[in-house]
């Protein structure tokens, strides 16, 4: 707040305008960032904003803010410029501080004078830029800011000053000073709440007291990687004028990057793309966006986009081709399947389908396709994500994902949130803003349990930072503290659950207590016991989980036993509690017709494409010869040497994509994409059961196609047109006519998605006038499709955690439906693992989890001795624990490291290592590192951060070595696809021994 | 008003141009004929007085700029560069390819402020967009000395303002060209509080030397230049034959007339 005494003729407070920012919101996700660069079309390093940490990196903290100007009483820039009249002025009203870029000369004085180094520069065309409060924006009749109306937690608002401090201090915040120039900043920072302060081994409070020295992770900023940016000229709109790109026509869709599906609206001038902002008419998202949505703008804008089919002329790996015409690449490739099939078997074409494809592409024309062709090996991304939420839901509830909905009266009437290995503020950052916002407005408590300091964890009460690999140990000491002291809710259990009573008994003999746990997970018993009794006690918990819990070799296991923590204490089927794994996937599962649908003759190799590479590679257990991959697998999937080995052993490699990436290189023949707005499509399946329809609006670049069409034109050349039809090339079409066409998906067709202002209905309803469902399974319904007097849609119609029919499904794989405790082969403790008993090049048994029949391997959960793996490696020197995972959220796999400004705000490769071990090793923050797993070697950048545990480092997924501006090797050089959750296929990705050092010169 | 842009690929075309025509006048300069090596004679006397006339745009434009009355100072400014480096050809030139005199230390700082300039504008121009939210001191926890010290030299300020514009308000207020010839004492003295309060929030100090000082270093070589150009002017004129070390005085201004 400013002291300076206000003197006659200065300020008029009543009307000054501000920015509030909220450090309790912020998340650091810099969406505002893409807002303002997209709104006032800023190029490469030119800022009016741009997110701070609030906290140094050495405080186990991430407290960020949102730095721009502070239209200060006293502005120093403008004192500074030497001008005459000033090219900078302030407005006497509003007391908003404005450049005049047609008088600034580019002297930089400015720059240099401001305190708060809020006043950005544009390089090329040599003036100073500021935020200015988006005038020209509100003149147009707009309500608020760009970066006030897109920021997902509502950390941004923006109005009369006075306005917000009074809201600021009903609501018992308080605005931090930092008014230290005596400059009067109008901006309001609003302090972080300082509920409790504990800074134990296993659990902290995140840093919420006065920061120090506000910085950013070195490599953020590093001028080599920023200038491979700034030499790319950015594509259209960015550097236009805003009468040039004032929209002609704007159009309601959706964003179909990633799993918060925001809502957004498209704005075209002649046709052209120009501006992505969020869709403000949604009553659920409220135009809130992440910096994806925004960023695909650049997507479609790209230098960088596959253009035209492409035909290889260089050796596998090279990267060299031909242009060739769609007619020869389409006809080519069907002679060359076909020849594949008359050699090997239909089985022997694999289909590698990412979610990039798109939902009706991944469920319904390759589903289709498969079918037509009669290969099993059709699978996606899912066994590397997902799989083992999806079959523990399946095994629990009858189907998969929750039935909660992120409503007030539903996920924000809890009064617990905790989360175990979900990093919901970069993965899905609009919808952990409305948990934040709950959390706030209602006084709810958040405990993050994570090996890292995530942006979710930093907004928590407590942070534990758990061994990686050992939730399930905590999710079943917590359950044991639980029944042991007859916390549950016994009438629940009695009347919802079958098998209670065996798992209750077989928890207790197990003797799972938090005194066990405790050695195991790194957190103190008294803890787990304190977070025991508080998800015990809470009016409402809800256990969000995701890849940290999935991705294990016991993701399974573990998320049943945290789906059976949530059913114990009474958080399942009610509003308020439940279990939430992330998405809950559309039910699309369109058939060919049975009389077209060849008798498949063999199983599936594996569930997990990862287990195609022995089949690829030496034909066992049978052979893979071609293969159609829609994604980059080559820096997806665990054991990248092997996978491109097992690449350049294919008679046939086809890659369909938006840009050349890994896996382009090794294809023969390369097929341009079309994506979002270009074809018309859903959205990602998203934690709320939201089906978002995205109308095509223009043409794909050059000649690339939809991926319907891709498939519909190959299956014409395969006799396939009588159900892949010509007329199913309309998106529109294919929705309504085919991929609805179940009790759950019936009612959402385009008529109803056309109806409201946001396009999107939430499944399931059965009819065109069924009303939507926010909350499943409540007591005295019957779940949608279940017979009545079924709550879940179980065969008993109960949840269930154990039965005769599991236990003998489980026992197929050697396993037991009564999850005993294992971890990973390769962890710093000696623990029990599990051993797989067969070879991916083995035939194994028929998973009794997976349609079509799959195989699988028999397993077993082997107790440690002095030679198991883990303590061979430890004795190498693989001293560390890496964890993979999501980078933040500007970026999503591959795709977002071909936009300009994903890599601006996230340049390279890093890895996040504490500063006790980042000493030892001799290595500086923003320093290039080697590390080093049993698997492969891979370089990225330094960032020193506390954190995380000192035993673990953490590398994110996404960067590949073929990207145009910042490439590096993937992560998966370091994974192993050998460790694999029997019962889901999944991989482990979160927990395998490393060794760091500095890398060399 | 439109911005007049002056794109850095122009500065680098028209640098390398001028560049490439000294380097030119310095090898030809041998094959021409007597006049264009003699100091002074009419032709490289013509040739110096049309540099300065070119020269005396950028002093124009340091001028303008400040008055209060250039209605587009982008436009100057874009004037300043190409009359400057038009200037520094024709300065090359003027100077009869005699280096190892003092006169070409003129030379030398023309060359110098040229090689300031358009590294500024190429290079230094990143490091200027690069100090966004880079600064340290930004949400440091507030010091209540420095702000003690700031508040009094606030009130300091204001008390002069009153005297040197009662209508200004010192928020938004830094002394201009004609305050500085109108109240010559007053305006100082307000400069250098105003100075002292820089110095206080350390803001030159936060960004790298080559971004803080390059200016400063222009602009004081631009005038240690206006100062060499005068000391050359007085000294030829009226100690020629101190000039001329001995030999012939040829220069045309005094042999003609």
């Amino acid at each position: 707040m400013s002291d300076i005494v206000q003197m006659p003729g200065e300020q008029n407070q009543s009307e000054r305008l501000a920015l509030l920012i909220d450090l309790e919101r912020c998340t650091g996700c810099k969406s505002c960032e893409a807002a303002c660069k997209t709104e006032h079309r800023l190029g490469p390093g030119e800022y009016r904003n741009k997110v701070v940490w609030a906290s140094a990196l050495e405080e186990a903290g991430l407290a960020f803010l949102t730095l721009t100007c502070q239209h200060c009483e006293r502005p120093a820039c403008l004192r500074a410029c030497p001008v005459n009249p000033k090219a900078i002025q302030k407005d006497a009203v509003t007391g908003i501080v404005r450049v005049d870029e047609s008088r600034c000369t580019g002297c930089g004085e400015c720059v240099i004078a401001c305190p708060y180094s809020a006043m950005g520069y544009d390089a090329k065309g040599h003036h100073a830029v500021k935020c200015d409060l988006c005038v020209d924006r509100r003149a147009e009749g707009e309500a608020t800011t760009a970066c006030a109306s897109v920021c997902p937690t509502q950390a941004i608002r923006f109005g009369k000053r006075n306005e917000l401090l009074a809201h600021a201090e009903k609501s018992g915040r308080l605005p931090r000073d930092q008014d230290h120039f005596l400059l009067g900043p109008a901006t309001i920072y609003l302090e972080r709440t300082n509920p409790e302060n504990i800074s134990t081994a296993s659990a902290v409070t995140p840093a919420r007291a006065h920061p120090g020295e506000s910085r950013r992770p070195s490599f953020m900023d590093g001028l080599a990687a920023q200038a491979k940016v700034l030499d790319m000229p950015p594509a259209f709109p960015y550097g236009e004028s805003r009468a040039d790109t004032a929209p002609d026509r704007v159009v309601p869709g959706g964003c179909n990057i990633c799993f918060n599906c925001c809502t957004v609206k498209f704005h075209f001038k002649n046709n052209k793309l120009t501006r992505i902002t969020g869709n403000d008419e949604d009553p659920l998202l409220k135009g809130r966006v992440c910096p994806k949505s925004q960023l695909t703008l650049q997507m479609y804008h790209s230098e960088h986009r596959l253009l035209y089919p492409q035909k290889r002329v260089g050796a596998r790996g090279e990267g060299r081709f031909e242009r060739i015409s769609w007619d020869q690449a389409l006809d080519e490739i069907a002679e060359k399947l076909k020849k594949v099939r008359d050699e090997y078997g239909a089985e022997a074409l694999a289909m590698y389908i990412g979610t990039r494809t798109g939902a009706l592409d991944n469920l319904g024309y390759t589903r289709m396709f498969a079918q037509l062709w009669g290969t099993p090996n059709k699978g996606g991304t899912d066994p590397f994500c997902a799989t083992s939420k999806s079959v523990a839901y399946e095994l629990t509830q009858g189907r998969v994902g929750s039935g909660n909905s992120y409503t007030a009266e539903d996920l924000g009437s809890a009064g617990l949130y905790v989360y175990i290995g979900d990093n919901q503020a970069e993965t899905r950052p609009v919808y952990f803003g409305m948990i934040n916002d709950w959390r706030i407005s209602r006084g709810a408590k958040m405990i993050a349990v994570d090996p890292r300091l995530t942006a979710t964890a930093s907004k928590a009460d407590r942070w534990l930072p758990i061994r990686p690999g050992t939730d399930m140990a905590l999710g079943l000491a917590l359950a044991q503290h639980i029944l042991a002291n007859n916390l549950h809710d016994a009438a629940f259990c009695a009347e919802w659950i079958l098998g209670f009573e065996q798992w209750r008994e077989f928890i207790l003999q197990k003797n799972y207590t938090p005194e066990w746990a405790a050695p195991v997970t790194g957190i103190a018993a008294e803890e787990i016991k304190r977070l025991a009794g508080e998800i015990a006690a809470a009016d409402g918990c809800v256990i969000f989980a995701s890849r940290g819990i999935n991705q294990h070799t016991n993701g399974t296991q573990t998320n049943r036993v945290l789906m059976f923590l949530a059913a114990i204490t009474g958080n399942w089927g009610r509003r308020g509690g439940a279990y939430f794994n992330m998405t809950a996937g559309a039910p699309i599962a369109p058939n060919a017709p049975d009389h077209r649908r060849p008798k498949m003759r063999r199983h599936k190799v594996r569930l997990s494409p990862a287990g195609w590479t022995d089949a690829m590679l030496h034909g066992k257990p049978y052979p893979i010869r071609a293969l159609i991959a829609c994604n980059n697998p080559l820096a997806q999937w665990p054991g990248q040497d092997e996978a491109r080995a097992a690449f350049s052993a294919l008679d046939l490699m086809v890659h369909i994509e938006l840009f050349a990436n890994e896996t382009s290189a090794y294809a023969d023949y390369l097929l341009p994409a079309a994506s979002g707005i270009e074809k018309g499509e859903i959205g990602r399946s998203n934690d709320d059961r939201r089906v978002v329809w995205i109308d095509k609006m223009i043409d794909p670049p050059g000649e690339a196609k939809a991926d319907g069409w891709i498939w519909i034109e190959l299956g014409k050349r395969l006799g396939f047109e009588d159900v892949l039809q010509e007329r199913y090339k309309d998106t529109a079409v294919f929705w309504d006519e085919v991929c609805i066409d179940n009790r759950m998906m019936r009612g959402i067709t385009q008529k109803r998605l056309h109806s409201t202002p946001y396009r999107w209905v939430r499944q399931p309803v059965a009819s065109e006038v069924a009303p939507e469902i926010d909350t499943l399974y409540l007591e005295g319904t019957s779940a949608p499709g279940a017979p009545d007097g079924h709550r879940f849609p179980t065969a008993s119609g109960k949840l269930e955690f154990w039965t005769e029919a599991l236990e003998a499904k489980f026992n197929t794989l050697g396993l037991s439906a009564l999850p005993e405790f294992y971890s990973e082969r390769e962890q710093l403790l000696d623990l029990p693992y599990m051993e797989l008993q067969h070879s991916d090049a083995e035939e194994g048994v028929v998973s009794p989890f997976c349609s079509p029949a799959t195989g699988a391997s028999r397993a077993r959960i082997v107790a440690p001795d002095a030679n198991h793996p883990g303590a061979k490696l430890r004795a190498q020197g693989f001293d560390t624990e890496l964890v993979t995972g999501r980078p933040p959220a500007a970026h999503f796999h591959s795709w977002t490291h071909y936009f300009w400004q994903s890599q601006e705000m996230w340049p390279d490769l890093y890895c996040q290592i504490h500063p006790e071990k980042a000493a030892q090793l001799g290595i500086n923050d923003g320093e290039k590192v080697c590390v080093e797993s049993a698997h492969g070697k891979i370089e990225a950048m330094a960032w020193v951060h506390t954190g995380i545990r000192p035993t673990a480092v953490f590398i994110p997924i996404g960067w590949g070595e073929r990207q145009p501006y910042n490439p590096w090797r993937s992560v998966n050089f370091l994974t192993d696809k050998t460790q694999r959750d029997p019962i889901s296929d999944q991989t482990n990705l979160k927990v395998l021994l490393c060794r760091v050092s500095r890398a060399a010169g | 008003m439109q911005r007049n842009e002056f794109p850095d690929a122009r500065l680098l075309q028209l640098t390398a141009a001028a560049v490439l025509a000294i380097v030119l006048w310095f090898v030809i300069r041998g094959l021409l004929p007597e006049m264009w090596r003699t100091p002074g004679s009419p032709a490289l006397y013509l040739t110096g007085v049309a540099g300065v006339m070119l020269l005396l745009v950028p002093v124009a434009f340091v001028l303008v700029k400040r008055s209060g009355h250039g209605k587009d100072p982008v436009g100057w400014f874009n004037a300043h560069i190409v009359c400057s480096l038009a200037g520094m050809v024709l300065i090359a030139v003027h100077s009869g390819g005699f280096l190892r005199r003092p006169p070409a230390l003129l030379l030398l700082a023309l060359v110098a402020l040229a090689a300031l300039g358009v590294w500024a504008r190429a290079r230094g121009s990143r490091r200027m967009a690069a100090t966004f939210a880079s600064k340290a001191p930004a949400f440091k926890v507030p010091d209540a000395a420095t702000r003690e010290r700031l508040r009094a030299l606030i009130a300091e300020k204001r008390r002069l303002l009153a005297v040197l514009d009662p209508q200004a308000n010192e928020g938004t207020f830094s002394v201009n060209l004609p305050q500085l010839l109108r109240s010559p004492r007053l305006a100082l003295a307000y400069r250098k509080l105003a100075r002292e309060e820089s110095l206080l929030l350390g803001t030159r100090r936060a960004v790298s030397p080559q971004q803080a000082w390059w200016r400063p270093l222009h602009m004081a070589l631009a005038w240690l230049f206006v100062l060499g150009v005068v000391i050359h002017v007085i000294t030829v004129t009226f100690f020629a034959g101190y000039v001329a070390d001995g030999g012939p005085v040829t220069w045309w201004h005094l042999t003609a007339w």
